[in-house]
C-alpha cells in the first residue's frame, strides 16, 4: 500500500482526539450542508472499513475502523443544522478542549438542570410560585406578618422545596420577636 | 482474478437465493435443477437426513411436525415475544422454550435453536453454490432485514458460521438491492427500497451519488409480509367453510396447511390472473365419514378489499422513512419493489399512487437482494480496493435507537436510530456505593422510553476495575455498533485506563460453545436430494 497514506492513517490515528468534527471532515467551519456531504462523501472514499476488508494487517483496520467510525460520529452532528449551531458555538468557545466531542446526553442533562433550576425559583405548582412571589414582595417591603402567611401557603402546596423553606426561615429569623406576655 | 470466493446470499422467510459474481457481473447461482429461488424449509426425513428447498415444501403437509418453514420468523425473538406465540398456534412444528427465555424447535428426537435451522437453509445454499461453481464455498455476504435488531442480526450471523460459513457482513435487504440496482451505473438518484417480504417489510431512502449509497433512513415492521395476506385468504376460507359445513378447518393442523397452500396459491393466482379458483378436493372428513372437498373463487377486488389495511400499513412506515429522511414522497427520483408480494397488483397500484410515479420493472423482485449481497461478497474480498478504491461504499444506518435501562423502569438514549455506522459512543458511570466492584448495564433498542416496550439485548456487567468510595469510581462505557449492525459494549476504568471485564447475561444468543456443538452437528448433517458430489 501507498506509504504516505499509511502515514496519513498512523498521524491521523494520533491526532483524532485532538480535532473538532470539521477538521475531522475536512471542512471549513461555516461549511454548507451541502459541502458537509460532499466531505462526507469524499472522507468515506478514503476510509470506509469495506475499501480495507481484504487486508491483512489487524491493526491497520482497526485504527481506520477508529477513523471511520469518527467521520460518522462528525457527519452525524453536523448534518443536523440545530446540534450544528450548537457545536459550532461550542468548539469555538473557550470550553473548546472539553467539547469536541459533542454529546446529546449532555444537553438533555444541561435541559433537566435548567428546568429544575427554574422549578425551584418559583415553584413547581401554580399556587405555589404566586404565594411564593407575593412573600418575595412582602418580605421587600418588610412587612413580616403577611410575608410568613404567604410562604407557608406557598409551603402548604410544594413542602419539599428548598428555596421556599429558606425564605421562611429568613422570614422567621427577621420578624420581631414579640413577646406573649407583653402587656401593652 | 483473486483465488478466493464469496457468494451472496439473502437468506428469506419464505425463499432463500444465492448470487456470485461471474465474470465480472452478479449472477444468480440455480440448483441442478434449475430453480434459481429456494423455499426456506427444512424437512428431516426418516434416514436423518434434511430436506431444503422447494421439494421440502412439499412436505409441510405430508410430513408436518418434522418439517420447518418460516423460521426466520422465529430468529433473535424471546420465547415470551407476541410473534413467538401466534408462530406456536399455526405451526405444525414444535416451539419449545430454552434457556434464557430463547426459542428452541423440537424436531422428532431432538431440539434446535433457531439458528441451527437456518444454518440448514444455508448449508443448501452453499451446497448449490459450490454445485454450480464446482468449487468451494467459505466466505457469504448474509442479508437480513434492515429493521432487524442487534438480536436477530447477532442469530442470522450464528446461522452462517454455524453452516461452515465465514460470514463477511450481514447487509440490509433495501440496501442490497439498492447495490444491484445502481451498481457501476454512474447515477446520482434519491431512491425509495419498497421490500415487502415473506415475513417482514422494510423500506429505505437512500441517495445514491455515483459510488456512494448513503442510506438517509430506513424503517420497517418486523410483523408484515406476505404470509399475512396468505392468512386474510386462509381465515376467510376457514369461516366459510365453518358456516357451510360446521367445521372448523383450523383446528386440525393438517387441514390448516392444506389451508395455508390454498391461500398462498390463490394469492399468487389472484394476483396473477384476477381470479382464484380454489380446489382442495378431500381437505377433511365430516363426523358422518363424508370426505368434504375445499371449492371457492378469489375475485381480485374482494382480495383487495381483504388486504387493504395491510396495504396500508407500509405507507405509514413509509411516511416515517420519509420524515426521517426530511423528503417528501415527491422528491423520490426511483422506487424499487423488492419481494414477491410486491408483484400483487394491489400493491403496486398503491405504490403508483403514494409516490406518483411509475416503480421501476425489470428488477426481478426475488433475485435483485441475493444479487446486490453477491457484489458486496466480492467487494469485502478485493486485495486491490485499498490502493485503487472501491466500486461501490455501503454508508448503512442503524435502525433503532440504542438505550440503556435507567432507574424506576426507564431508558436513556446513546445512539439514536438512523445513526450512519459504524458509529461508537460513549458514556460515563460512576459506582453509587462505597467499594462497589461490579457496574451492571441493561441494554435495549427501540424507540420507546419505557424499557418493557424496547427489545432487550443483554445485560452487561463490568468487574475488574479499581474499588473505591462511592463516586469515585468513573467507568466508561463504549457503546459501538459495527458495520453489520451488531453492538458491541466494552468498560474502562477512566482514571487507571484499564479495560474492565465484561460478561452478558439475560441474552437469548447462543454461547460461544453452543456454537462449536452446532457447527459440529451441522457438519454431520447430509442433505438430501442431491447427487452426491
Amino acid at each position: 500500500m501507498d506509504v504516505s497514506f499509511l502515514m496519513e492513517v498512523e498521524r491521523r490515528s494520533q491526532e483524532l482526539d485532538a480535532l473538532d468534527y470539521f477538521q475531522v471532515l475536512r471542512i471549513e467551519r461555516g461549511s454548507s450542508p451541502a459541502e458537509i456531504k460532499s466531505a462526507y462523501y469524499r472522507e468515506s472514499r478514503a476510509f470506509h472499513p469495506d475499501r480495507f476488508a481484504a487486508v491483512e494487517s489487524v491493526e491497520l483496520r482497526n485504527r481506520i475502523g477508529r477513523i471511520y467510525r469518527r467521520i460518522n460520529e462528525a457527519y452525524t452532528v453536523l448534518r443536523d443544522d440545530v446540534k450544528r449551531q450548537k457545536y459550532l458555538a461550542e468548539v469555538s468557545g473557550p470550553e473548546r478542549e472539553r467539547k469536541l466531542r459533542f454529546t446529546e446526553a449532555e444537553e438533555t442533562q444541561v435541559r433537566q438542570e435548567q428546568k429544575q433550576k427554574m422549578e425551584e425559583q418559583f415553584g413547581l405548582t401554580p399556587n405555589g410560585r404566586k404565594f411564593y412571589a407575593a412573600a418575595l414582595k412582602e418580605v421587600e417591603a418588610q412587612r413580616w406578618d403577611p410575608a410568613e402567611r404567604a410562604i407557608k401557603s406557598a409551603l402548604m402546596y410544594e413542602p419539599q422545596n428548598a428555596r421556599f423553606k429558606e425564605l421562611l426561615a429568613l422570614v422567621e429569623r427577621s420578624k420581631p420577636k414579640a413577646d406573649p406576655f407583653k402587656i401593652r | 482474478m483473486s483465488d478466493e470466493i464469496a457468494v451472496g446470499i439473502d437468506l428469506g422467510t419464505s425463499y432463500s437465493c444465492v448470487a456470485a459474481i461471474l465474470d465480472g457481473t452478479p449472477q444468480v447461482l440455480p440448483n441442478e435443477w434449475g430453480e434459481r429461488t429456494h423455499a426456506s424449509v427444512v424437512s428431516f426425513l426418516d434416514d436423518a437426513s434434511v430436506l431444503v428447498g422447494n421439494n421440502a415444501k412439499k412436505n409441510i403437509i405430508t410430513n408436518a411436525e418434522n418439517t420447518v418453514y418460516s423460521a426466520k420468523r422465529l430468529i433473535g425473538r424471546f420465547y415470551f415475544s407476541d410473534e413467538v406465540k401466534k408462530a406456536q398456534a399455526v405451526m405444525p412444528y414444535r416451539i419449545v422454550e430454552g434457556p434464557n427465555n430463547s426459542v428452541r424447535i423440537g424436531v422428532r428426537d431432538r431440539i434446535f435453536a433457531v439458528p441451527e435451522i437456518s444454518a440448514l437453509v444455508l448449508k443448501e445454499m452453499k451446497a448449490i453454490a459450490e454445485t454450480s461453481l464446482g468449487r468451494e464455498v467459505k466466505k457469504a455476504v448474509v442479508t437480513c432485514p434492515a429493521y432487524f435488531n442487534d438480536n436477530q442480526r447477532q442469530a442470522t450471523k450464528d446461522a452462517g458460521r454455524i453452516a461452515g460459513l465465514e460470514v463477511l457482513r450481514i447487509i440490509n435487504e433495501p440496501t442490497a438491492a439498492a447495490l444491484a440496482y445502481g451498481f457501476g451505473k454512474d447515477i446520482s438518484q434519491r431512491i425509495c427500497v419498497y421490500d415487502l417480504g415473506g415475513g417482514t417489510f422494510d423500506v429505505s431512502i437512500l441517495e445514491i451519488g455515483k459510488d456512494v449509497f448513503e442510506v438517509l433512513s430506513t424503517a420497517g415492521d418486523t410483523y408484515l409480509g406476505g404470509d399475512d395476506f396468505d392468512d386474510r385468504i386462509m381465515a376467510w376460507l376457514a369461516d366459510d367453510f365453518l358456516k357451510v359445513h360446521g367445521l372448523d378447518l383450523r383446528q386440525n393442523k393438517y387441514c390448516l396447511q392444506m389451508l395455508k397452500e390454498a391461500g398462498e396459491r390463490a394469492k399468487i393466482e389472484v394476483g396473477r390472473d384476477g381470479v382464484a379458483k380454489i380446489q382442495v378436493p378431500g381437505i377433511c372428513r365430516s363426523p358422518e365419514g363424508q370426505v368434504l372437498d375445499l371449492v371457492q373463487t378469489l375475485q381480485a377486488e374482494q382480495f383487495n378489499r381483504m388486504v387493504m389495511d395491510l396495504v396500508q400499513r407500509t405507507f405509514k412506515v413509509c411516511d416515517e422513512a420519509l420524515q426521517s429522511a426530511r423528503l417528501t414522497a415527491a422528491e423520490v427520483d426511483a422506487v424499487i419493489l423488492v419481494g414477491g408480494p410486491t408483484r400483487l397488483p394491489i400493491v403496486r397500484q398503491s405504490v403508483r399512487h403514494y409516490f406518483q410515479r411509475e416503480p421501476l420493472t425489470g428488477i426481478d423482485p426475488d433475485e435483485v437482494v441475493a444479487l446486490g449481497a453477491s457484489i458486496q461478497a466480492a467487494a469485502l474480498l478485493d486485495t486491490g480496493a485499498a490502493e485503487a478504491g472501491q466500486a461501490s461504499y455501503l454508508l448503512d444506518v442503524t435502525p433503532l435507537s440504542l438505550r440503556v435501562a435507567t432507574v424506576g423502569g426507564y431508558t436513556e438514549r446513546i445512539i439514536a436510530k438512523n445513526t450512519p455506522i459504524p458509529i461508537e459512543k460513549s458514556k460515563t458511570f460512576t459506582t453509587s456505593r462505597d467499594g462497589q466492584d461490579r457496574v451492571r448495564i441493561r441494554v435495549v433498542q427501540g424507540e420507546s422510553n419505557r424499557v418493557e416496550e424496547c427489545e432487550l439485548l443483554g445485560e452487561f456487567e463490568f468487574s475488574d476495575f479499581r474499588v473505591g468510595k462511592r463516586g469515585d469510581v468513573q467507568i466508561e462505557v463504549t457503546f459501538e455498533i459495527d458495520s453489520n449492525g451488531i453492538v458491541n459494549v466494552s468498560a474502562m476504568d477512566l482514571e487507571s485506563r484499564a479495560r474492565a471485564t465484561t460478561t452478558i447475561s439475560l441474552s437469548s444468543g447462543l454461547s460461544e460453545a453452543d456454537i462449536q456443538t452446532a457447527i459440529d452437528k451441522n457438519a454431520e448433517v447430509e442433505l438430501a436430494g442431491h447427487a452426491t458430489a
